[in-house]
């Protein structure tokens, strides 16, 4: 199973290689995901999958689109 | 003969037909028809000055749309906005809170769009920093207040706009009467610590909320209705923002503004807000955009 990762802002330095088809474990959640990836979870503010905003223990299906997302407040 | 009359008369007098690159012809105010008409008008109500007043010039515009004539400086609005949308942006309040890199391109587009009440507010004095995004920000206007460069450049801009500027912070209480009577609240604020109060603030004034951040080349802008929730019930009010780190360059604010802008003139139109329990994401490094549902 592989998913699509998109990391914004602060976030884009723990994009990985493989970010367009990243494989994915059965039963892993976005939070998961994002752990394994290296994000601190004080830093990850927003998740979306297939663009619905969701928690972090949703869990990934194949082809997924994954967006992470930090605080960003500038103006 | 009543002065709407006489009004009336001088608009039928001083349009002109025009034909659009299209080929349609329409009847056009040209610009100094608009302001000689206002002069008149002036000198009826007893005002002296040689420079319309702002009254006066929105009175000519407006009669002249409802007359089914475009007043000239907002001919190539149309058809974008229809005859009854212009007027409706005419007769529209919109209240802004920061003329920052946000607030100065959303103010300078929904002045030269035609809205015809702003009120916008700003503690803040410019300093060289903001020298890179924010429109109203000059080596004239350095170390000045956001406030009053906002004044001036209304004025130049458009003195038909009836344009109130707060040269303070506003604290939930000052936000509370800040947002009354207006249509419309934007939220052009820098930072995440006064998102929430204006975010309470709209929703107890009944009103909608269109947001806006930007940090590097990414950002995002939404709507939010009474009672929903917003990006600012996500990102909380004390986190550390991502553009403290990466900065605020000007592509992403004025991609941000003109979004916002976009969505705050379909609102005022009378249109569904086009990003309800939603978040518009993008990035300008990849050029990619998102609608996130919240």
């Amino acid at each position: 199973m592989h998913v699509s990762i998109k990391c914004f802002a602060t976030l884009s330095r723990f994009t990985p290689p493989e970010a367009e088809a990243f494989a994915i474990a059965p039963g892993e959640t976005a939070g998961g995901l994002a752990q394994r990836l290296g994000i601190p979870m004080a830093e990850l503010k927003l998740i979306f999958i297939n663009g619905a905003h969701v928690e972090p223990d949703a869990p990934l299906a194949d082809g997924d689109r994954v967006g992470l997302f930090p605080a960003v407040g500038g103006g | 003969m009543p002065l709407s009359l006489t009004l009336n008369e001088g608009i039928r007098a001083l349009a002109r037909v025009d034909t659009r690159p299209d080929g349609c012809q329409c009847q056009v105010l040209p610009y100094f028809a608009v302001l000689d008409l206002a002069r008149g008008l002036g000198r009826n109500q007893g005002h002296s000055k040689a420079q319309p007043h702002s009254k006066a010039m929105a009175s000519v515009e407006l009669s002249a749309l409802e007359l089914g004539i475009i007043p000239e400086r907002y001919q190539r609005n149309s058809t974008a906005y229809s005859f009854a949308e212009q007027i409706r942006l005419l007769q529209s309040r919109v209240a802004m809170v920061g003329l920052g890199g946000l607030g100065g391109h959303v103010l300078e587009i929904l002045a030269r769009t035609g809205v015809g009440h702003i009120c916008a507010a700003d503690g803040d004095e410019f300093q060289p920093s903001n020298l890179n995004r924010q429109l109203l920000c000059t080596r004239r206007s350095l170390s000045g207040y956001k406030a009053a460069a906002a004044a001036a450049r209304v004025q130049l801009v458009n003195p038909a706009v009836d344009f109130e500027p707060v040269a303070a912070y506003l604290d939930e209480e000052l936000m509370e009467r800040f947002l009354k009577g207006a249509n419309l609240a934007v939220d052009a604020l820098g930072g995440l610590k006064d998102r929430p109060a204006l975010l309470r603030q709209a929703a107890r004034a009944g009103i909608p909320l269109v947001t806006a951040a930007v940090a590097g080349q990414a950002g995002y802008v939404a709507t939010v209705l009474p009672g929903a929730i917003g990006p600012s019930d996500i990102f909380g009010a004390d986190s550390e923002t991502a553009e403290n780190t990466l900065g605020t360059p000007a592509p992403a604010v004025v991609m941000a503004a003109a979004l916002m802008s976009a969505e705050v003139l379909n609102i005022l139109c009378g249109r569904e807000p086009r990003l309800t329990g939603a978040m518009l994401v993008f990035d300008l490094e990849g050029m990619s955009f998102e609608r996130v549902s919240l």
